[in-house]
């Protein structure tokens, strides 16, 4: 049983304020698809210290099974979790508004100076890097696991299927996940 | 000439796919794709193409702001806000409801259960959509290079990632990809 608990932080009171502008900052830093999450996890567990690597990784996985982006998702439990329904419509708009409009008008910009091959050569090392940071934030988030084999094992398949197997994201879901679950309840009944 | 129905049917497309795209709003844009081209015409495949490659390489939540510059080209500034609008609304919605529900049951057993199975799926995930990105990124084994060292970078050390992206665009900009 003890391997399974994990110490609860205690939940101050969060200005809607400061969910509004840390979501800002993580809107504005992700460059690329996906990479949002690298930030995301930066501000609320590493600056902030809102919530542990188990919480967010728990966050991840849930917006992982609902449709929509991701981002935004983590956005609406995080902003949840700190302060109900309006830290979640704080943190939804810090994530939207202005990040919406700095992107408006950077994309017009880029639509006007798409042929510059420099522009295309910087954008294609600024993704190489991205690409490492996704893959790093991975890896962290799986460090409260990191005692379970059966744990490196899921994710191991999870990440082969989709690389390796190039299986749609929700084939791999279906696939792996009744399964993991399943495990997970044979090692927690064992414990007990 | 496009008619002040056309955006109406684009946010309701949107907000019906934006419902749907489960793992991801990527999985859902051949989708959109086949709606606002071939459907409707609004654009061209070049174009919706260059949205898409647009969207991917600015900052902020690309699949929303992809979704905004379909709706800017269909019917201007209010089209662009209806198809973000759309975009983003239902999931939200979603999100929230679902968050409550799994916070209600934080202390049950099961969720404990299903949370531990989660979990290492997730991160498989992540991991992977870094691979995939890198794949998609990669110009060369320097391109390679500097995604595996702002990897071990980023687990070695807590260097802000910034520095890396800089790095990242410097060498890229210098033309080592080539």
């Amino acid at each position: 049983m003890t391997r399974f608990e994990r110490a609860e932080k205690v939940e101050q009171a969060v200005r809607p304020g400061a969910l509004f502008s840390a979501f800002l900052t993580i809107s504005l830093c992700g460059v690329g698809g996906g990479s949002g999450i690298v930030w995301a996890r930066r501000v609320a567990v590493e600056s902030r210290r809102w919530i542990t690597d188990g919480e967010f990784a728990d966050i991840v996985s849930l917006c992982q099974f609902m449709p929509g982006p991701n981002i935004i998702g983590i956005a609406v439990c995080i902003g949840a979790k700190m302060r109900g329904v309006i830290g979640a419509i704080a943190a939804l708009c810090g994530s939207l508004v202005i990040p919406g409009t700095v992107g408006l008008s950077l994309g017009l910009l880029y639509l006007r100076y798409a042929y510059l091959t420099a522009l295309r050569d910087i954008l294609g090392g600024i993704a190489a890097s991205a690409a490492g940071l996704l893959i790093a934030t991975g890896v962290r988030l799986l460090k409260p696991h990191r005692h379970r084999p059966a744990a490196l094992l899921f994710a191991a398949l999870a990440f082969g299927l989709t690389t390796l197997g190039k299986l749609p994201l929700f084939a791999v879901l279906l696939g792996v996940v009744p399964i993991s679950i399943l495990v997970a309840g044979i090692e927690n009944a064992r414990a007990r | 000439m496009i008619g002040a129905s056309a955006p109406l049917a684009l946010t309701a497309h949107l907000a019906w796919v934006s419902s749907i795209s489960f793992g991801g709003f990527p999985t859902v844009l051949p989708d959109v794709r086949s709606f606002v081209v071939d459907k409707n015409g609004w654009m061209t495949n070049q174009e919706f193409a260059n949205l898409f490659a647009m969207a991917q390489s600015i900052p902020g939540p690309n699949s929303i702001l992809m979704m905004t510059f379909v709706g800017w080209k269909v019917w201007g500034f209010p089209g662009a806000i209806a198809s973000a609008f759309g975009t983003f609304a239902p999931p939200c919605a979603m999100y929230f409801a679902a968050y409550r529900l799994w916070d209600r049951f934080r202390d049950a057993p099961w969720q404990r259960i299903v949370r531990f199975g989660l979990a290492p799926v997730a991160v498989g995930l992540v991991v992977a959509s870094g691979a995939v990105m890198a794949h998609t990124a990669d110009t060369g084994w320097q391109a390679a290079a500097v995604t595996i060292a702002t990897a071990a970078l980023t687990l070695a050390t807590r260097l802000n990632p910034m520095w890396m992206l800089l790095g990242g665009g410097i060498l890229g900009g210098l033309g080592l990809f080539k």
